[in-house]
């Protein structure tokens, strides 16, 4: 199992959508059984040519396996009735041919098929990604990330094995088991008849197998990551673990993980041991069938020394085909259902259908907005606001007002339940992303530093951006000075793996790529959090100089940001209650007056 | 069978990879041995089955004798229920292998993590922990699965030799000498497939960490663009693991290639030899059946040993890093032996500062960066180097030196709740801790009843890993409760409300003081609301004490105004 980045860097929290509003059991779609099918035989398609070579060349290089009993068989035959030294020879000397051109036809075959499962597998995770970065936001954020992190990293892995081992596996087992079965019927008809003892002890068995494997494997598994992830948290969480004294508490949270992989483990364990003996049996049977009912058809003279011989030497043989099909049958459903995962994701149904409409202006417009996030629970109730072209518009209230999802609504991320949310009379959810991100974005508390080069974090915001624009976006956001203080400037890599940036410094890189991006609106969801106060209000001002012009909503909990802004919402209980100017708001001596003579001291 | 995993893992050797490995067998002999004893019998029951056809041919099937061709294809039979059996209790054994050494080695890295506290991330990574739990314990675990068939497929040569001699001294010499050749003629490929897997896993280590990278970001990637840089950046890498996966795939393939060639050549020369001998009469058809039959059979125990040469392998490299992080110490020594240490006044004698026993105080930073090393050597989280070289520099409690204290002393008396505390996954009231009143009671002071009443299961809900399904102002005040919960004499806190709105920071700051009443508390912070209802505030300017006071005599030091004061420009 490689776990390489997945668990060693913390991630920032991400922020859930509304605070207050625990969020439903979201999980992304998982494909059905007819699509997976429709999806393995697309891949087969597309290459044709690829796949019916390694076929054919597996079917060959079985074929030249089958060449020896069939040799020992008729030398026994000549053995009994007399034979030269000469013949022998002879007969060695093709056993030696056909294991060379099955040594090649190996090396061919299973070369190939390596390459297909490669290029199979290439294919399957790129265009996972593709359908990854194409889900549409509301549905990252309702998810959560664990779900998609567990299908990048776990499935993706579960599929390498099934798509490298267990397909190849399989299909050159199951080849070799039918042509095995062939060769034996052409060596002694009457005698490999006995052989078909196995097939309904092997068939029901593993029916009864195959049911209840691939649920137990999975649950096997799923307590395997429990393992990996509550080492991960007592690793991360170790210093608060020592500050609380909690680590018998620690330990025996490992302990109880192992225990329940036990029980897993034990499960799983159970049904091999109910089904082993029978495959045993399979492998044993027919032998004892083939030389007993042999022997009866020699006596008979319906059959010779030779093709019992053959057809023994057969059946021993099959043993080992069957039993790497069987071995590898439960891995091709365990890597079925990781497929569904994969595929499942491409079956999100977009959450906008654009419409061709233009806005009329830049003017943004929340009327009579209604939204929950679970049914009954509204956050926002009949909230209007009217967002003036070019103003900065402060939104202030108590924690689950609804400020939060207000920014979300305003950027387009979701769409009102009730009430529109328009730009210049277009409804915002009705454009089309990429339009809509030229005209609105949004920065939240939640940053991600990625991996790669402090540039390479700016350009994904306006690809193509030179030097100086990306020296003008740092120094508009204060982050100049300690990326020009890094070893490598702009081109030190940082992220996963590279220099750890500190909080408030990843959120200065999240508010520069807003300055690249440059849209007409930009929406603030507590973006300088992080920072110290000091350094906060240093920022939002230098910001305010690159952003003059623009529109910004910004949500803050320091309300200095009210006292910057050319007017102040107050938002309480899912509705804008109180909406002026700073002054304003202080002279009427309302909730913002109260918040703003408690936070401003002396 | 046996409920595992134990309750006491037991002593690791941490001398050498090898002694390590020994050390976990034979915290587990007994399996071992049970396995050792199924895996003979069953590698056993198969390599005299090839004898066991042989005579069924040679005396029941040549001879046409009815009796006779019962009795042995009873024999056969009767074999092949014993290996069913045996096969079984055989399985069992391994996997009772696997996972005991699997569960030993999770368990003394879950017991280093928790020793290592707030040292591991200095001395190692949490990904070097989990690692060793994912990746290190799978292969010291595999070797001790396979090494009882192993085991058994040595027993199995010896016997198969034996039977080869006895039969055919020439056959037992082509068979003898066929065998190493297998092994060694594979043994040179071994490497470079070891390198290129290695090579493969790593591209494919990066690209999976790609793609995490893209999925945790991807909420900012799709508020502000960059999808296809992305998805380039990705599939990038996804040919290069595909790369390195051909160049696996030009090494295993030749290596599936040896292992049809060597078996094969033996089986054609044992055929060769034995078909000789049937013509001088040496040998039965039967016996000649037989022998191709052992050089057949010889293709598993030779499979085993290489599996197991190849594990072992593994195991060794894993085992050294293992080692590597077991052995590693903590950085704080807990060399304290006074225990009756007097609650009083915490002083630091680095900065100057006095927390007063009891009360409230603040102590304001110019920089974030000074309150955090403050109060962990307030706390005693600072390394040896640090603070030992000169004993005067160790923080002092009721006037005894902190690191006269045992560690656990300390940080029974001392609690610091850091500004990035973890919160662990479970039950929301035991990750707080406590009795249900002082679960509710810390849950109140630290204003986070509304976080508990959104919850399904108020209390009771059990929070994911970290917590992450609440906004980090939800966690910063749940972490404030269940550092309240600790009812410790002393409370160190740093910038414990920078994440949550000023609403519920004037409330909180209420609360706080009420909480401690009585109790010795300090807390780093900028924030007027708290610092207004300490009873002492202290100002640190290049970790100095240079002004103290409370809030509103400060307020006249221009310095102490300019990091305070929100309402207005900063100086």
């Amino acid at each position: 199992m490689t776990n390489v980045s997945a668990t060693s860097t913390a991630p920032p929290p991400p922020n859930t959508p509304s605070p207050n509003t625990p969020l439903p059991d979201t999980t992304l779609p998982i494909a059905g059984t007819r699509e997976v099918r429709a999806r393995a035989r697309r891949l087969a398609h597309d290459r044709p040519r690829q796949v019916g070579l390694v076929v054919g060349l597996y079917l060959l290089a079985a074929v030249a396996g089958l060449v020896a009993p069939r040799l020992v068989g008729t030398l026994v035959d000549d053995l009994g009735a007399g034979t030269t030294t000469g013949r022998v020879d002879t007969v060695v000397l093709v056993l030696l041919a056909a294991v060379l051109l099955q040594t090649v036809l190996t090396r061919v075959s299973r070369l190939l098929s390596f390459r297909l499962g490669e290029d199979v597998f290439a294919e399957l995770r790129e265009e996972f990604l593709i359908d990854v970065v194409a889900l549409p936001l509301s549905t990252v954020e309702a998810a959560g990330s664990g779900d998609l992190l567990t299908r990048m990293t776990a499935d993706v892995d579960t599929l390498a094995r099934t798509v490298r081992d267990a397909v190849p596996e399989v299909v050159v087992a199951g080849l070799t088991t039918v042509l095995t079965v062939v060769a034996a019927f052409l060596a002694g008809p009457l005698v490999a008849l006995a052989a078909l003892v196995a097939v309904p002890v092997a068939g029901l068995s593993t029916r009864w197998y195959l049911k209840r494997a691939p649920q137990a494997y999975l649950a096997e598994r799923a307590t395997f990551a429990g393992i990996t992830a509550g080492i991960t948290e007592t690793a991360e969480g170790a210093r608060s673990i020592e500050a609380l004294g909690r680590q018998r508490l620690r330990v025996q949270h490992t302990q109880d993980d192992l225990a329940r992989n036990f029980v897993a483990e034990r499960r799983t364990l159970r049904l091999r041991c109910l089904w082993f003996p029978w495959i045993d049996l399979t492998f044993a049977l027919p032998l004892v069938g083939v030389l007993l009912l042999g022997g009866f058809l020699v006596r008979g003279g319906h059959a010779t020394l030779g093709e019992v011989t053959a057809v023994a030497l057969y059946v021993q043989q099959l043993v080992d085909p069957l039993d790497r099909l069987l071995s590898w049958l439960d891995e091709i459903q365990i890597g079925a259902a990781s497929l569904a995962r994969l595929v499942g994701v491409g079956d999100v149904p977009p959450d906008r259908v654009p419409s061709d409409d233009e806005p009329a202006d830049q003017r943004l417009v929340a009327r009579d907005v209604h939204f929950s996030y679970v049914p009954g629970r509204e956050v926002l109730s009949g909230l209007d606001l009217a967002v003036r072209p070019g103003e900065r518009l402060a939104v202030v209230g108590p924690s689950g007002a609804g400020k939060s999802t207000l920014t979300r609504l305003l950027a387009g991320v979701n769409g009102p339940d009730r009430g529109r949310v328009d730009l210049g009379g277009v409804p915002l959810v009705d454009l089309p992303l990429e339009r809509l991100r030229l005209e609105v974005a949004l920065v939240t508390q939640e940053h991600h530093v990625f991996v790669g080069s402090v540039a390479d974090n700016l350009l994904l915001a306006r690809p193509g951006s030179d030097l100086a624009q990306l020296r003008t976006a740092l120094d508009a956001v204060d982050a100049l000075g300690w990326v020009d203080a890094l070893a490598d400037g702009l081109d030190t890599l940082v992220g996963s793996g590279g220099l750890a940036l500190s909080a408030p410094q990843a959120q200065q890189l999240s508010l520069a790529r807003l300055v690249l991006a440059d849209p007409h609106t930009l929406v603030l969801d507590e973006a300088t959090s992080l920072l110290d106060p000091t350094a906060a209000r240093h920022l939002e001002r230098s910001l305010a100089a690159v952003l003059r012009g623009r529109t910004v909503v910004a949500v803050a909990h320091r309300l200095h940001t009210g006292q910057d802004a050319d007017r102040v919402a107050v938002v309480e209980s899912g509705r804008v209650t109180e909406l002026g100017t700073h002054d304003e708001l202080l002279a009427r001596g309302g909730s913002y007056a109260s918040l703003w003579l408690a936070w401003q001291t002396p | 069978m046996r409920a595992l995993p134990v309750a006491e893992p037991g002593v690791p050797d941490l001398r050498s990879p090898t002694r390590l490995l020994v050390r976990v067998a034979s915290l587990q002999r007994r399996t071992i041995v049970l396995g050792w004893l199924y895996g003979t019998v069953w590698m056993s029951t198969q390599a005299v089955t090839p004898y066991v056809v042989g005579r069924t041919i040679d005396d029941g099937v040549a001879t046409g004798r009815v009796g006779s061709l019962l009795a042995w294809c009873g024999v056969l039979a009767g074999l092949g229920v014993l290996q069913g059996a045996v096969g079984v209790l055989r399985h069992r054994a391994a996997v009772l292998n696997y996972l005991q050494a699997s569960y030993l080695l999770t368990q003394w890295a879950a017991r280093q993590a928790v020793r290592l506290g707030a040292s591991l991330p200095a001395r190692t990574s949490p990904g070097a922990v989990a690692n060793a739990v994912a990746t290190d314990s799978v292969s010291v675990a595999r070797l001790m699965d396979v090494q009882a068939r192993g085991f058994g497929a040595v027993v199995a040569l010896v016997i198969v030799a034996v039977l080869l001699l006895v039969a055919d001294p020439l056959l037992g010499v082509v068979v003898l000498v066929g065998v190493p050749l297998f092994t060694v003629g594979l043994g040179p490929l071994l490497r470079p497939l070891h390198a290129r897997q290695s090579r493969q896993r790593a591209e494919l280590g990066t690209l999976t960490g790609l793609g995490a990278d893209t999925v945790q970001g991807l909420r900012v990637l799709r508020g502000i663009g960059g999808e296809e840089a992305f998805v380039a950046r990705f599939v990038h890498q996804s040919q290069a693991v595909r790369t390195a996966g051909l160049a696996v795939a030009r090494t295993q393939s030749l290596l599936d290639a040896a292992q049809v060639l060597i078996p094969g050549t033996v089986v054609a020369a044992v055929t060769w030899v034995g078909a000789r001998a049937v013509i001088d009469g040496r040998l039965t058809v039967g016996q000649l059946v037989a022998v191709f039959g052992y050089a057949a059979f010889l293709r598993t125990p030779l499979r085993t040993l290489l599996e197991m040469l190849d594990k072992a392998t593994r195991a060794h490299v894993a085992a050294g890093r293992v080692i590597a992080l077991l052995a590693t110490e903590p950085l704080v020594t807990d060399a304290g032996r006074r225990s009756d240490g007097p609650p009083g006044d915490l002083v630091d004698p680095v900065s100057g500062l006095v927390v007063q026993a009891s009360l409230l105080t603040a102590v304001v930073c110019d920089r974030p960066t000074a309150g955090t090393a403050l109060l962990d050597r307030l706390a005693r989280y600072t390394a040896d180097d640090d603070a030992d070289e000169d004993d005067a520099r160790s923080a002092t409690i009721g006037g005894v030196r902190l690191t006269d204290l045992p560690l656990a002393e300390v940080r029974r008396r001392v609690h610091l709740l850091d500004n990035a505390p973890v919160l662990f996954s479970g039950r929301l009231d035991e990750e707080v801790g406590g009795s249900a009143r002082t679960v509710s009671e810390a849950l109140k002071a630290a204003c986070a009843q509304d976080v508990v009443d959104a919850l399904p299961d108020g209390v009771a809900t059990v929070l994911g890993e970290r917590a992450r399904t609440l906004s980090g102002g939800q966690r910063q005040r749940l972490a404030l409760a269940r550092a309240l919960a600790q009812h410790s004499e002393v409370l160190l806190l740093d910038e414990p409300t920078s994440a949550v709105d000023a609403h519920t920071e004037a409330a909180v700051a209420g609360r706080l003081s009420a909480a401690r009443q009585g109790r010795t508390t300090l807390m780093a912070t900028t924030s007027p609301l708290l610092l207004e209802t300490a009873d002492a505030v202290h100002l640190l300017v290049d970790g100095r004490v240079v002004a103290s006071g409370d809030h509103r005599a400060l307020l006249g030091d221009e310095a102490y105004r300019a990091i305070v004061v929100r309402g207005q420009v900063p100086a």
